[in-house]
């Protein structure tokens, strides 16, 4: 996927815009009123994603809908009424029309065939009320490619509405768990955030837990389970590979990407004792971070690299703690009733995601860095394994019906709110969310 | 009558009980056929066979091969040493069997603790195993974290068994 338009333009907008996040900052939670019609084509040509130019403009405008209604940020404008775009008003929006519509936000766009076989698509966020363009973006992709450029199109307005970070491009790698519950069948597998594109990446044979994307979601660190023998392995995504990260006969476990995707965090069992090394991805020996006698373990890093949450037990029960990136500065932050586990820093960098399990029960919430303002989001009988989305806006976690003792995924808003199902074709556990780049 | 009396002697050394009186008095009786060193009291070595065969002679012989913890614990209770202890004496009366310890979290324990915690079980077995005389290269290590949830049937309910280790033989 190639940007093939010029960023020049740009610069004026993202003045405006500056004034636009901070009073959508103001009005907060009002959502944003955005008006999406058909995207236009050019000339209604065949293609080879099974429909014409035109058939894919509406299917890429139903998909950025789609991506927007997963939000509470938008409420989508009326336009059944509103005469649709020309190809020529896409770059020269009739602003009356909108207005008439209460629209604040207008997203517009075309998909063009090009002569290599690809599709040219583009998007445009108008401010209706001012009558200024806030973003463009273009993609070629290949035919079977266009739910990336409607995703991305989705993107553009998410970013100018709520000032957060893309999240629609972006992928769920999690494990698919079928079989007996005794002893489940366990799969690596991922998809787009939507559902789409879901594939397995391992067999049957082999036991595989824990699936953390880097921050490019090229590729999965995971742990491969044969025999009893946890193993940590990288997958990479666009090439198939699949390594060991260390030589065999470590017992290693948990891993974490560093954010410049350069380094894992994970924990290392060395006589008995299990600790958390850091180590380059690409080569190299480890790095000792913890020597507690305690389990050290779930380690995850801060967004800006320089910090690491992690679980020890070394207090009698599993608690959160904090430490700096190269193992000094420990420090518990985690007070609460109950066992902590499977901490999450935020892409923000301003909270951290958890499970806590107490009694019966087991929550999901979130904390400040500093352990300050607890927040239990979700309880359920075995709600774990927090991730964050890639904007920071939810938290997708596993939930377990304790009649059928099914695991699925579920997302909650990550200031608490109503959980919603994440559809997967089998069981489903340990999810990890990352925005794709490229 | 000494006719009579020869007839007796002679009819009473025939009889089984004057020949094992005479064993116990003449102490050079030897056992015939036995060339191990014996076992330990009370454990006879298991009959050659599968590792499944071996797995029933240990669970026979030593009263189970799974010994079991608290929440968060990796310390042996004495329940839990008194079964090794049987353990090892079976290892010691059968030193072919090579055996593997299963480690295992237990339902509420992060998928992460669970495989430190049950690699940190059974690291303690091996412990006392060892104590208790075994050869360390006949004894390996696993954990299954959570992933291997352990149940037994309770009436009509079904019970996790949690967290514990599981001798199997290899």
């Amino acid at each position: 996927m190639t940007i093939s338009f010029s960023r020049t333009a740009l610069l004026l907008p993202l003045l405006i815009l500056a004034g636009t996040a901070a009073e959508a900052q103001n009005a907060a939670p009002t959502a944003t009123v955005i008006a999406i019609p058909p995207l236009a084509t050019a000339k209604n040509v065949d293609t080879d994603a099974g429909t014409t130019t035109w058939g894919l403009a509406n299917q890429i405008s139903d998909l950025i809908i789609a991506d927007l209604k997963t939000t509470d940020a938008f409420i989508l404008a009326d336009v059944s009424k509103v005469r649709i775009p020309s190809y020529p008003e896409v770059t020269a929006p009739a602003y009356s029309q909108w207005r008439s519509v209460h629209a604040k936000l207008l997203l517009s766009g075309f998909v063009n065939a090009r002569d290599d076989g690809r599709l040219t698509v583009g998007c445009y966020v108008y401010d209706v009320q001012t009558g200024r363009e806030l973003a463009r973006q273009g993609f070629a992709v290949s035919p079977n490619e266009w739910r990336r450029a409607a995703h991305r199109c989705a993107d553009a307005a998410y970013v100018k509405a709520s000032g957060k970070t893309p999240q629609f491009d972006s992928r769920i790698a999690y494990i698919a768990e079928s079989g007996r519950p005794e002893s489940p069948t366990k799969r690596l597998a991922m998809m787009d955030f939507d559902g789409a594109n879901h594939i397995f990446l391992t067999d049957e044979q082999v036991t595989v837990l824990t699936p953390r994307w880097s921050p490019k979601a090229d590729r999965i660190a995971y742990v491969s389970l044969t025999g009893g023998a946890p193993q940590v392995r990288i997958a990479d995504v666009s090439s198939s590979g699949d390594r060991p990260l260390l030589p065999p006969g470590s017992v290693s476990f948990a891993p974490a990407f560093s954010p410049d995707g350069q380094r894992i965090a994970l924990t290392i069992s060395l006589n008995a004792n299990s600790d958390i090394y850091a180590l380059p991805v690409d080569g190299g020996g480890p790095q000792r971070l913890t020597a507690s006698p305690a389990i050290d373990t779930s380690p995850s890093y801060s967004p800006d690299g320089s910090r690491i949450v992690f679980v020890s037990d070394r207090s009698g029960s599993p608690q959160l703690y904090v430490m700096d990136s190269d193992g000094s500065n420990q420090r518990r932050i985690s007070f609460g009733g109950g066992d902590y586990g499977s901490p999450a820093w935020s892409p923000d960098g301003e909270r951290i995601a958890f499970a806590r399990s107490q009694g019966p029960l087991s929550a999901v919430g979130s904390m400040a860095v500093d352990g300050s303002n607890e927040r239990i989001v979700t309880t359920g009988p075995n709600d774990e394994e927090p991730a964050w989305s890639p904007d920071g806006s939810r938290i997708v976690f596993q939930r377990q019906d304790p009649a059928t003792r099914r695991t699925a995924l579920a997302m909650v808003p990550a200031a608490g709110g109503e959980v919603r199902s994440v559809l997967t074709p089998q069981g489903a556990s340990d999810p990890s969310w990352a925005e794709r780049q490229e | 009558m000494r006719h009579s009396k020869l007839l007796l002697l002679a009819a009473a050394l025939l009889s089984g009980s004057a020949v094992a009186e005479a064993q116990v008095r003449f102490p050079v009786i030897i056992p015939l056929g036995r060339s191990q060193p014996a076992p330990p009291p009370g454990m006879a070595p298991a009959p050659m066979g599968s590792p499944a065969m071996l797995q029933s002679d240990l669970v026979m012989k030593a009263g189970g091969d799974t010994v079991y913890f608290s929440a968060h614990g990796a310390t042996l209770d004495a329940i839990a040493t008194a079964s090794l202890a049987a353990q090892a004496r079976w290892l010691l009366a059968n030193p072919f069997a090579r055996v593997r310890l299963e480690g295992h979290g237990g339902a509420n324990d992060s998928r992460d603790y669970a495989l430190a915690i049950g690699d940190r079980r059974a690291n303690a077995v091996r412990d006392f195993l060892i104590s208790q005389g075994v050869a360390p290269p006949r004894i390996s290590t696993s954990s299954w974290g959570k992933e291997r949830p352990g149940t037994v049937r309770i009436g009509t309910s079904i019970v996790a068994t949690g967290p514990r280790v599981v001798t199997t033989v290899e």
